[in-house]
């Protein structure tokens, strides 16, 4: 017999390999140049990594092990390479690579452990968790978020001001990797399955005394755990990077404050409130009224679209503040605020202000207005009223004295517009804060901490509703259809709010599905019934718009990524609708529905 | 149909068995029928129609037929893995996608579907798992398989890097993994070198003679000759031929006489005689040695030489844990493994070959059952 070669004997000679590679690696760096230099020790440890792989083909217990020692050991060499020439970001991607790595490797150890029970369900997890290891395609995905995470800081712009390089980091770095696990788990599950069906290994596995639900439950639960390690490491290597971001160096004491008190921390955000909202709603509701009568045929048309046209139009007018005229808005419910700022060193509110100037011909930079909180002048210096003066189109945030509440946990902002005539112009501009984001009240109500880790609990939510549809798109449709149905659910899930504007789900006065759906076909008949087709197939054609986003959870209704990134609270509440919608409702009906038509499924290869 | 009486004795009469299984019938299918559809519904192929088969516990049961006569398509069926259009299968006395029964069947299909990134041992572990075995138990009997199919030298190699017949071995270790009551092997032998072939013939002969049923699906007639019990020849999705290999195979015109070697003298001696009972179409040839005892010598004597291979070993003896017939929990109180009965009485043919000239052990059982000798 061929007697194999001790394993410390094969691990030496890609060791040797290393030492020399790294002399030769300093003697470049300092002879000829220190980028030179990296080249050559990556190339060293790149093929350190391989040659270890090599050697130890013959004895495949130790291949893995062996070579993802021998290749981390080779990461450290050049870690500390590039911290010896001064290159200190690039030396804490990799060493964020070299951790992310270890700890999927730990964690993977870890989901053995649980995953060590003897029954069917466990059986085809712990396999399919093995196949998303071992096989290309969903390896190279992994690897790329494992790589992804730490090497994005070296992506960022380093003139950009602080807070908004930490911002950046965060959406991008849990957004991009949410996405690219969304791919990963559609083409793990449905590469499974659908490998399994048509190479026959199901044949293999359905023999045994397992049910069909549980071989699919266990492929949901193999890739819903795979897709939790991914997260807790994506995660895990965001946080730490946010961190070290946000050590350095800010542009200046505003930037350095906007960092802890913008992004790393968790807001609620209070919309503004008309001082008298029943006369308000009486406004728009005759409005409408107005629009039914003087334009029935438009109302007619479309009522749903008219009536969110009036309000719309409110909305705008009532955000205005046209010159030389003040408008209030009160604020409601910041008793909480208010108390909970009692003890402590934070007794500021943050008045969020996106200010746009109308009504001229010229672009305004600035626009100019005074402010008064419960109908007190502020701020106050040295006895006079200071007056606003604010970029246009930007987010501005002023802090706000918190004892400007009232007892009853109100708060009335009123502003009044202070623009000077331009030059060129007759008369002063209107200001206009946008509705939404424009003009709000944004106070602390929870850490960072608490916040990052409910957001990364609802990425992985919506990464197992992802695992779910491909599970059940894979149990009874070919691999292409699969992957395709998968992707087309999964980008109507995250683009259902775009969507629903665009489609026009809100065009119908019903808010309901069956209601639009009797809506609908009411007037297609009415259409019809007036020889106008075309527009009576258009108004079905958007019953198959209702009904895909009807099916389809919407992921924007749970937007955990930029919120996080904004700074703003997601609160614990969401997380558990968020559960019940998306991780347990929608998985639960789909794969009913899957498993209904697997369980009559004859299983024989698409080929015969 | 012909009918026979060659059976073994049914080890399983304890009270609330199912019913067919009390009956000592381990798959049972009458007036089986599959058709395939296409996507429109339409009836594309009619692949089975109108199929019985009873296969009686401790059956070693040959189902023959050329490529596409639907042997495959049955088997599927009776797995559970395919519905039928009509008719009805037990299997173990029970339906056939029933988890209870499936826990005491083993199967290898025709090719070996495994996961290439697993090893063998992974792959074993797997299937273990399936099977719901306590750990010690699957570690034991892992061994146990890895070394009876010769794998054990190479179990940490994934078995994408195996090749076609050493992946055979990991699936029919998997098919066994159970200590299964039925055990449904779809051409068992196909891809594997002669000597993996034996050893694999051998192993289904001794789990024969260990009351286990064995439904065999191959092309290979002299595996159906050398093992089965009965046999169903199947054409176009039917049942044409059913029976005894006996029954099936007799010449009832013809006979033959077997001696050692004869000198020309008495050979003509012989002639002469028989002419004078008028019988003149006499062919004398001295009998070749079958190509598979040939090889099993060479590679028997390339390896007490000391030759080295990087394959597969020609592995150990079965497996402790394959005990007799009875299902797992209950196969304690049924040891000792059932006698075996070879009470079939000869149907008219003298001829008597050797079976098989193998070197390793001769399976004295298996002998004596095709030579309807009493052991």
């Amino acid at each position: 017999m061929n007697r194999p070669a001790q394993p410390w004997r094969r691990a030496g000679r890609p060791l040797l390999l290393l030492a020399v590679g790294s002399l030769v690696a300093e003697a470049c760096a300092r002879g000829v140049g220190v980028g030179i230099g990296i080249v050559v020790q990556a190339c060293v440890a790149a093929l350190c990594a391989w040659w270890a792989w090599r050697e130890f083909q013959a004895t495949p217990q130790w291949r893995r092990k062996a070579t993802a020692v021998i290749a981390t050991v080779a990461a450290v060499v050049a870690v500390w390479f590039l911290v010896r020439h001064g290159r200190l970001l690039e030396a804490t991607g990799l060493a964020g690579v070299i951790g992310m790595a270890t700890g999927c490797w730990l964690g993977l150890a870890g989901i053995h452990l649980l995953l060590s029970g003897s029954t069917g369900v466990i059986g085809v997890a712990r396999a399919v968790v093995d196949e998303a290891v071992r096989m290309r395609v969903s390896l190279g995905l992994a690897m790329l978020v494992l790589v992804l995470v730490p090497t994005l800081p070296l992506a960022l712009d380093h003139s950009e001001r602080l807070h908004y390089r930490v911002q950046f980091l965060l959406s991008w770095s849990l957004g991009v990797t949410g996405v690219i696990l969304s791919l990963l788990t559609i083409v793990l599950a449905c590469g499974s399955i659908c490998g399994d069906i048509d190479s026959g290994r199901i044949h293999m596995t359905l023999v045994k005394p397992l049910q069909r639900w549980e071989y699919l439950v266990g492929k949901w639960l193999g890739i819903a755990l795979f897709d939790l390690l991914m997260v807790a490491l994506v995660g895990a290597g965001t946080a730490t990077f946010v961190r070290l971001l946000a050590g350095t160096e800010a542009t200046d004491p505003q930037d350095r404050a906007a960092v802890t008190e913008q992004v790393l921390t968790a807001r609620i955000a209070l919309d503004p409130e008309p001082a008298n909202p029943v006369e308000y709603d009486a406004a728009i509701a005759a409005a409408i009224q107005q629009l039914e009568e003087d334009e029935p045929d438009a109302f007619e048309r479309n009522p749903g679209a008219a009536r969110r046209r009036i309000r719309q139009e409110y909305d705008w007018q009532w955000h205005t503040v046209t010159p030389d005229t003040v408008s209030t808005y009160v604020f409601r419910g910041l008793g909480d605020a208010k108390r909970r700022a009692a003890g402590t060193a934070d007794t500021t509110l943050q008045l969020q202000l996106k200010p746009r100037a109308y009504n001229v011909e010229v672009d305004l930079a600035d626009v100019r207005f005074a402010i008064w909180l419960n109908d007190r002048p502020w701020p106050v210096m040295d006895g006079d009223h200071v007056e606003q003066i604010l970029p246009t189109q930007a987010v501005h945030v002023l802090d706000l004295p918190v004892e400007a509440v009232d007892e009853e946990g109100n708060l009335r902002l009123t502003i009044a517009n202070r623009n000077l005539v331009p030059d060129g112009e007759t008369k002063p501009t209107t200001i206009t804060f946008s509705p939404g984001d424009g003009l709000r009240i944004l106070h602390r109500a929870g850490g960072f901490d608490g916040n990052f880790i409910r957001c990364l609990a609802v990425v992985w939510i919506k990464l197992t509703m992802v695992a779910a549809v491909a599970v059940a798109a894979a149990s009874c449709l070919g691999l292409p259809m699969a992957i395709l149905a998968s992707l087309v659910v999964y980008a109507t899930a995250l683009g259902s709010g775009f969507l629903r504007d665009a489609l026009g789900l809100y065009n119908m006065v019903s808010t309901s599905f069956l209601g639009s759906v009797v809506e609908r076909a009411g007037r297609a008949a009415t259409l019809a019934s007036e020889f106008r087709f075309y527009e009576a197939f258009r108004m079905l054609f958007g019953f198959v718009t209702d009904l895909a986003l009807w099916l389809t959870p919407a992921f924007s209704d749970f937007d955990a990524v930029g919120r996080l990134s904004t700074g703003m609270l997601i609160p614990a509440s969401d997380v558990l609708a968020c559960l019940w919608r998306i991780g347990l409702i929608y998985p639960l009906v789909i794969g009913l529905a899957a498993w209904a038509l697997f369980e009559r499924r004859d299983l024989i290869r698409s080929s015969t | 149909m012909i009918a026979t009486d060659n059976e073994r004795q049914d080890p399983e009469t304890a009270p609330g068995r199912p019913v067919d299984a009390a009956d000592g019938v381990d798959i049972k299918c009458a007036g089986l029928t599959k058709t395939f559809r296409d996507f429109w519904l339409r009836p594309r192929v009619r692949a089975v129609e109108g199929v019985d088969l009873e296969v009686r516990r401790g059956q070693i049961y040959g189902l023959l037929g050329p490529n596409g006569s639907g042997k495959s398509t049955t088997i599927k069926m009776i797995l559970g893995l395919i519905s039928p259009t009509s008719g009805r299968i037990a299997v173990l006395g029970r339906r056939p996608r029933d988890v209870a029964s499936k826990q005491r069947i083993g199967y290898l299909p025709e090719e070996s579907y495994l996961y290439r990134f697993l090893s063998a041992r992974e792959t074993l572990d797997y299937y273990g798992r399936l099977f719901r075995l306590p750990t010690r138990v699957r570690r034991e009997r892992i061994d146990m398989l890895l070394e009876m199919v010769g794998l054990d030298a190479v179990e940490h190699r994934p078995v994408g890097e195996f090749s076609k017949g050493m992946q055979r071995r990991v699936g029919l270790a998997q098919s066994l993994i159970n200590d299964p009551q039925l055990l449904i092997l779809d051409e068992p032998t196909s891809g594997m070198d002669p000597v993996g072939a034996k050893q694999i013939k051998d192993l289904i002969a001794d789990l024969g003679r260990r009351g286990k049923t064995v439904l065999l699906c191959t092309h290979q007639l002299s595996d159906v000759e050398d093992l089965c019990d009965r046999v169903a020849i199947m054409f176009g999705g039917r049942v044409r031929a059913e029976g005894t290999c006996d029954e099936l195979l007799a010449q009832e015109d013809c006979t033959t006489i077997r001696t050692a070697a004869l000198p020309p003298a008495v050979v003509a001696e012989v002639r002469g005689v028989l002419e004078r009972h008028g019988i003149d179409s006499v062919d004398v040839e001295r009998p070749r040695r079958r190509m598979e005892s040939l090889f099993l010598e060479i590679v028997e004597q390339a390896r007490a030489e000391g030759a080295r291979t990087s394959g597969a070993t020609s592995g150990g003896r079965v497996a402790d844990f394959l005990r007799s017939g009875a299902a797992p929990s209950e196969a304690a109180a049924v040891e000792p493994a059932p006698q075996v009965e070879s009470a079939t009485p000869t149907t008219g043919a003298t001829a008597v070959e050797p079976v098989a000239e193998a070197t390793g052990p001769v399976d004295t059982a298996l002998i004596d059952r095709l030579t309807n000798r009493q052991p």
